[in-house]
């Protein structure tokens, strides 16, 4: 055990926080930064990432990526919160990105990485089926080869931003096998391919972040297969190990608690700021010990990735159970500190006119992620799903 | 950072971990308890002869040159073994409070002394009206011609019955009773005017309630002015050593019931198989290991932080780990069912531990509300808010 923090990441903390000052422009900051950003904003974002050889950021220096550890990715996620750059991609980043490294061939790598890194082709994820939630190797989204094509018939749901993807990676059933989770291949497509059709769903926050995708005799060329035919689920395996450390969404947590400090400050309560009232401040503080705890977890967790051992196989799920439970309260407290209009109803100005509500700038969004944040619990595994993996490894039940 | 144990941390710890597994199973620590002395006098000397009691202490002084990890991994395993012995009061906190205090050579009296066991001294600091929490004292220091005075009365001295003398804290002349300078002082035992009074504890550990009528001190330790900051460094070291126990605590409990789950049978099977029982276990194991990481946080502030910093963080990991170990704690017992809640069986004196240490070293709420009030002070200091626009 050593707890002395590494010079090197002070002095790379550093260097990161320079460039965010002197590179970032002012048009695509916003404070406190949004949860998921435009999509000319990302990629504005990506490109200037890109010019500066910092275009993937979580990827290996012989993948065309910075190289970073795990330690400098996440003093880099804390600082772009911090300075409120636009999001990434991160269904390229950090799902997809890791899959064509260790599964493409180079000419599918030589296809696909150069227009991503541009801030070109974005990605969405072709998982979830309407029969196929958490059982998801049942599902039932078919691809037969004729030629030198699958032809690609069934329906996805839940699929983040595919209203605005240029590309889908899926999973699609290649055989019937004794074992469902044999006969799954995973595919690239073209959503501009003819035989696609998205559907959007509006989500209780108000904003339109999912859709269904549909699949009628599309034609992808069967050199968008990764891997092998039916190797589709281990694939799937590897990528949902390489998400562990994310999925506490840290950055986004240290969003909430800017959030939650400014608004301490600036709401006011009989005459005087919240964070003068000792319920407030109390509350305020033991959020803020909670944070750090998370904070820790998710550097242990990132620790642990690539190791074996049952506390390395859980501690993703356990830190997954942690953190989306902190986002919901925390998310739902600051809706509180609003006092009278956290009730107002904000309207997106992404979906519709622009309005001009009392309070405007500091309550807008705050119900509506409180709203998505109990999508939380439910995407990438459920957190039932998670216990279930916990109380397996750890203690055998 | 590194998380894992290097090769000499984890010869430290095998070796404490072989000390509980051969002397402290659950019948010899009820037979300890029972026999009602506050642990073994034998366990000491050898608390003593593997190096524990000064791990974490400067080796000019007899010590072993370790720092607040150490003290951590031997406080680990002691939660995990329920070790009644006063480690905690005697090796950590007032051996450490001591050292933060003493001028060189009052370190050079006294530390070689407890380190090697021949000497134990409890630290009396908490009053009735101070729930543990140092800046308030009543108890006051007058001056004589043969040197300091003290009245007071002290509460919950952590191994308190079994000393030869006492640190206390008290109010320097001429001060305002709320704040101002503290003085430690050195009391022996068995000083005239000195009353103390066994309190038993719900962990089967022992305090003192002590009364100073009059009683002449033997010496100051250091400065006044360091007095409630010596005190700070003390508790700092103290409250991590109770975190390092409680996270050995639930780790024990877990494993106790997830054995006790897989046995038990109703309805003809496991009962380890109904999901309900696997769940709860899920986030109990989840709630541990955010502890865990608290703990950590606690330690990286030992090495990164100045001392006021670190005394804030310890006081937040203090109440944020006695919380989530109260809860663990109680949840084994439901798991159990009846069995449970029974003298004879283990889980029940886990929670009673989580309970005690809530206490201990200022109450849970008490120290949250003194976070909460120097979190205003942040705020104040700050105005604006604009401190807080960029990361750590």
């Amino acid at each position: 055990m050593d707890f002395t923090v590494d010079p090197a990441f002070v002095s790379f903390r550093t260097t990161v926080r320079d460039f965010l000052q002197n590179e970032l422009p002012r048009d695509l900051a916003s404070l406190p930064r949004s949860i998921s950003s435009e999509r000319s904003e990302t990629a504005g974002w990506q490109r200037l990432l890109t010019a500066h050889g910092w275009g993937a950021p979580y990827w290996p220096t012989n993948r065309g990526g910075t190289g970073w550890s795990v330690e400098q990715q996440i003093i880099f996620d804390e600082e772009c919160a911090a300075a409120g750059t636009p999001t990434l991609d991160n269904f390229a980043h950090k799902l997809l990105g890791p899959v064509l490294n260790h599964f493409a061939t180079d000419d599918q790598r030589a296809e696909h990485v150069g227009p991503t890194l541009a801030g070109e082709r974005f990605w969405c994820q072709g998982f979830s089926e309407p029969g196929s939630g958490s059982d998801l190797a049942s599902l039932r989204t078919r691809a037969e080869r004729d030629g030198d094509f699958y032809v690609v018939n069934g329906q996805k749901i839940w699929t983040s931003y595919a209203h605005r993807a240029d590309w889908i990676f899926l999973l699609v059933r290649t055989s019937q096998s004794e074992k469902k989770q044999l006969g799954i291949s995973f595919l690239l497509a073209d959503m501009k391919t003819p035989g696609i059709t998205v559907r959007p769903i509006m989500s209780i926050d108000g904003r339109h972040h999912l859709n269904e995708v549909f699949f009628d005799n599309v034609r992808v060329p069967a050199a968008n297969l990764i891997g092998r035919e039916g190797e589709g689920w281990s694939i799937t395996k590897y990528l949902l190990n390489n998400e562990h450390a994310s999925t506490a969404e840290l950055p986004m947590l240290q969003v909430f608690l800017r959030r939650m400090q400014k608004l301490a400050g600036e709401i006011q309560l009989d005459g005087r700021a919240l964070v003068e009232h000792p319920q407030f401040a109390l509350r305020l503080s033991r959020f803020e010990t909670e944070m750090k705890a998370v904070s820790m977890m998710v550097q242990r967790t990132a620790a642990l990735h690539g190791q074996d051992g049952a506390i390395a196989h859980a501690m993703g799920s356990m830190l997954k159970l942690r953190a989306t439970d902190l986002q919901q309260r925390i998310s739902a407290f600051i809706v509180e500190m609003l006092g009278d209009y956290g009730a107002v109803f904000y309207p997106c100005p992404y979906e519709g006119p622009a309005t001009s509500l009392p309070l405007q700038e500091l309550a807008a969004g705050a119900a509506s992620e409180m709203f998505l944040r109990r999508a939380s619990t439910i995407y990438g595994g459920t957190n039932e799903v998670q216990r279930g993996i916990v109380a397996k490894a750890l203690f055998g039940l | 950072m590194q998380f894992e144990l290097s090769s000499e941390q984890q010869l430290l710890r095998d070796s404490v971990a072989r000390f509980i597994a051969e002397n402290y199973d659950a019948t010899q620590r009820l037979a300890l308890v029972k026999a009602d002395e506050g642990g073994s006098g034998a366990n000491w000397q050898g608390f003593a002869a593997n190096g524990w009691l000064g791990a974490a202490l400067p080796e000019q002084f007899s010590g072993f040159g370790g720092s607040a990890i150490e003290t951590a991994i031997i406080g680990q395993q002691f939660g995990r073994g329920l070790v009644i012995e006063p480690y905690l009061g005697c090796a950590v906190l007032a051996g450490q409070t001591l050292l933060a205090a003493a001028t060189p050579s009052q370190c050079d009296r006294w530390l070689p002394a407890l380190i090697d066991g021949s000497q134990r001294l409890a630290l009396a600091y908490s009053e009735p009206s101070s729930h543990g929490m140092p800046e308030i004292v009543e108890t006051c220091a007058g001056h004589s011609p043969k040197g300091y005075v003290l009245h007071g009365r002290k509460t919950l001295v952590l191994g308190g019955p079994l000393v030869d003398g006492y640190i206390v804290s008290a109010r320097l002349p001429s001060q305002p009773t709320s704040r101002g300078c503290v003085g430690l002082f050195l009391v022996r035992a068995d000083a005239p005017g000195l009353s103390a009074m066994r309190l038993p504890l719900h962990d089967g550990t022992q305090a003192a309630e002590i009364v100073l009528d009059a009683v002449l001190a033997q010496e100051m330790l250091g400065d006044p002015d360091r007095g409630l900051q010596a005190l700070r460094e003390g508790l700092s070291h103290a409250m991590l050593s109770l975190c390092a126990e409680l996270i050995g605590a639930m780790e024990r409990t877990l494993e106790i019931t997830a054995e006790y789950l897989r046995n038990r049978k109703q309805f003809n099977v496991p009962i380890a198989s109904f999901q309900s029982l696997q769940h709860r276990m899920a986030d109990m194991a989840a709630e541990t290991e955010l502890a865990r990481s608290m703990l950590f946080v606690a330690l990286a502030s030992f090495f990164n932080d100045s001392a006021n910093e670190r005394y804030e963080t310890v006081s937040s990991a203090k109440s944020f780990i006695c919380g989530i170990a109260r809860s663990v704690c109680a949840q084994s017992i439901q798991l159990h069912g009846g069995i449970g809640m029974t003298e004879e069986y283990s889980v029940g004196h886990y929670f009673k531990r989580a309970v005690v240490a809530d206490v201990l070293l200022g109450t849970g709420t008490v120290r949250e509300a003194a976070a909460a009030q120097q979190l205003q002070k942040r705020f104040s200091d700050a105005r604006t808010g604009a401190i807080y626009a960029r990361a750590p």
